[in-house]
């Protein structure tokens, strides 16, 4: 029996690693290790005030924050039997678009991108791609203002309350953002252009079309949040019924949950979402996407990325419209709770994926808090790919080094956060 | 490549020299990096958050967004040096500030909530800016726990001593 590891798997946030067992030539197992501790938020929220939970979970991660405090506050809304006003709802996904902007950026071109030109990483890229480089950067920094312009913060922001917004972003600040969305289209671009004009290995497509889940944005729109899940075969369902087909269950050799739909593995993220709601799409990206979809991208993981480049375009082509509806409105008060009892589950897309927060209140206290990221939902998805792809590379010849990359690039496409996905202890007793 | 190590109790002046040193012509900006909830670990950003009062321009934290504030720099014209302030563990007493300059640097893998510092002192150099590393050795790490006495003292001497050098090119 043979072990083939990649000890701590790079340029993903957390701490994992890939485990491939081979006996002889066989591939006995391939497993995504998660030793990122856990982290017990939903045990720590228990017995807390709603608007104190909202404050704390957003602390599960320092990327998706705002994804993780819209997800709560939604939650929290619906178990509140709250109905927050419309600027809310336009703020809120004017902010979503920045999330979407800084952390697409900084996956696709600086993370998965070096792997696919032959870098070993960005830095080494710079040399022969400067300007690509910093026009992730330059994408990032504007991802990073758009959160701060209506979360209050960079990272943690504290605006966004349940009701309504703490303070709203003005005419002057929304009017730059437009103004910048307009000038940033091309660099935009210009990710969809590079990830679109690279070969994408075939060791990695399975045989048959995949299962793929995003909520179904309201209004038939292309957007980050929604109340009904799309599964792309054609089914959906309503979110508060995530249980039936999430469907966590724990494994030995990892501290995160793992989910299967039918007993078989699914997948979340841009490309869930634009196989999903890609006919909602419009302007430029709506072309990009009618260009660069194919049917591999049902089979192959790795169109993930080029997934997340045209949301890159997407966001920045909605800007203009979200800044000038939230500038037209005036400041609504913050809507008051109509109950102190009750549940809710709220679900957006978090740049890697399908994110829940299902509460359950009880006089006014958390009683019940039930967390299911992204990457948790994937993780599934990722061991059966590597599996298949180890096998495929080792029957033709490769080398070590080659399965250990092709691995890896199989799991970071799928921009895993290790961070989030760890919220489980396993208790053993003898 | 020569590093500067300043031990707690060392003359103030041979910290200023070899900061003096590094930095080459043009202005000096701080960038100061960590996370003030974790103890020591914020030494960096006190040191920025502090020189920022007298010095708005030239000074900058991890809360003004770090890779935005190192591509404004690398636009700006002219020579400039760029110190990240930084706690780390460099094995040594609480308080020691190391200096490493631009080739000492070491690359580090990005993640997905960290782009490494190794980046983007490349992309300051291609523009002609100077960079180095000013590492402050910590104590404590612990979550809300404030900072130690020796951190405590080599974050003010940090802010006298960049304060009188960013003082002075700023006249």
């Amino acid at each position: 029996m043979k072990e083939l590891n990649v000890p701590a798997l790079a340029r993903v946030e957390g701490d994992g690693g890939i485990t491939v067992t081979l006996d002889g030539k066989k591939v006995k197992s391939v497993t995504l290790d998660v030793h990122e501790g856990p982290r017990l938020i939903e045990q720590l929220v228990r017995g807390m005030k709603p608007e104190d939970d909202v404050n704390v979970v957003p602390r599960i991660c320092a990327i998706c924050t705002l994804s993780h405090k819209f997800a709560a506050i939604r939650g929290m809304e619906k178990a509140l039997d709250i109905t927050p006003p419309e600027k809310a709802d336009l703020t809120r996904e004017l902010m979503m678009l920045g999330e979407n902007i800084e952390s697409n950026s900084l996956h696709t071109m600086l993370l998965a991108l070096p792997d696919f030109l032959g870098y070993p990483s960005a830095v080494a890229m710079l040399n022969d791609y400067t300007d690509d480089v910093k026009r992730a950067l330059k994408l990032k920094k504007f991802g990073n203002h758009i959160m701060e312009v209506t979360s209050g913060r960079i990272v943690h922001g504290e605006n966004p309350i349940i009701g309504g917004f703490g303070k709203y972003p003005g005419k002057k600040a929304l009017e730059e953002i437009k103004a910048k969305s307009h000038e940033m289209i091309p660099d935009a671009a210009r990710v969809v252009e590079l990830f679109a004009s690279l070969e994408i290995p075939k060791y990695a497509d399975v045989d048959s079309d995949k299962v793929f889940m995003s909520v179904s944005a309201p209004k038939k729109k292309f957007h980050l949040y929604g109340d009904e899940i799309l599964v792309s075969n054609g089914k959906d369902f309503p979110a508060d019924d995530y249980k039936k087909f999430t469907n966590e269950r724990v494994v030995p050799h990892s501290f995160a949950k793992r989910s299967k739909y039918n007993d078989k593995t699914f997948m979340v993220g841009a490309n869930a979402r634009l196989i999903n709601m890609g006919k909602r799409l419009d302007g430029h990206a709506a072309d990009l996407f009618k260009e660069h979809f194919d049917k591999r991208w049902l089979r192959n993981p790795l169109y993930n990325n080029l997934a997340q480049a045209i949301e890159i375009v997407w966001a920045m082509e909605s800007l203009p419209d979200a800044c000038d509806k939230v500038a037209s409105m005036d400041d609504p008060p913050t809507e008051q709770p109509m109950r102190k009892t009750g549940s809710g589950t709220g679900a957006v897309e978090a740049p890697r994926g399908t994110l829940y927060h299902h509460y359950e209140l009880k006089d006014g206290l958390v009683d019940v808090a039930d967390i299911i990221t992204p990457t948790a939902q994937n993780l599934d998805d990722i061991e059966m790919h590597m599996k298949l792809a180890a096998e495929r590379m080792l029957a033709e010849g490769k080398k070590d080094d080659e399965v250990r990359l092709g691995l890896e690039m199989i799991a970071r496409a799928y921009d895993p956060c290790i961070s989030c996905a760890t919220h489980l202890v396993t208790l053993k007793r003898f | 490549m020569h590093k500067l190590r300043h031990a707690p109790g060392d003359p103030e002046e041979v910290l200023k020299a070899a900061l003096e040193g590094v930095a080459g012509p043009g202005p000096v900006y701080v960038l100061g990096l960590g996370y003030a909830d974790k103890a020591d670990d914020g030494a960096g950003v006190l040191v920025a958050e502090t020189l920022k009062k007298p010095f708005p321009n030239h000074s900058f934290s991890e809360h003004d967004g770090v890779e935005g504030t190192v591509l404004d720099i690398s636009e700006k014209e002219g020579p400039a040096t760029v110190f990240f302030v930084d706690a780390t563990d460099i094995r040594d007493a609480p308080g020691t500030i190391m200096v490493v300059p631009r080739e000492g640097i070491k690359e580090t893998e990005i993640s997905t909530h960290r782009v490494p510092v190794a980046l983007m002192a490349s992309i300051l150099g291609r523009e002609g800016k100077g960079t180095a590393v000013v590492c402050v050795q910590v104590k404590s790490l612990e979550f809300r726990g404030g900072l130690s006495p020796e951190v405590s003292t080599a974050v003010e001497l940090l802010v006298r001593v960049f304060g009188d050098i960013m003082g002075r090119r700023d006249e």
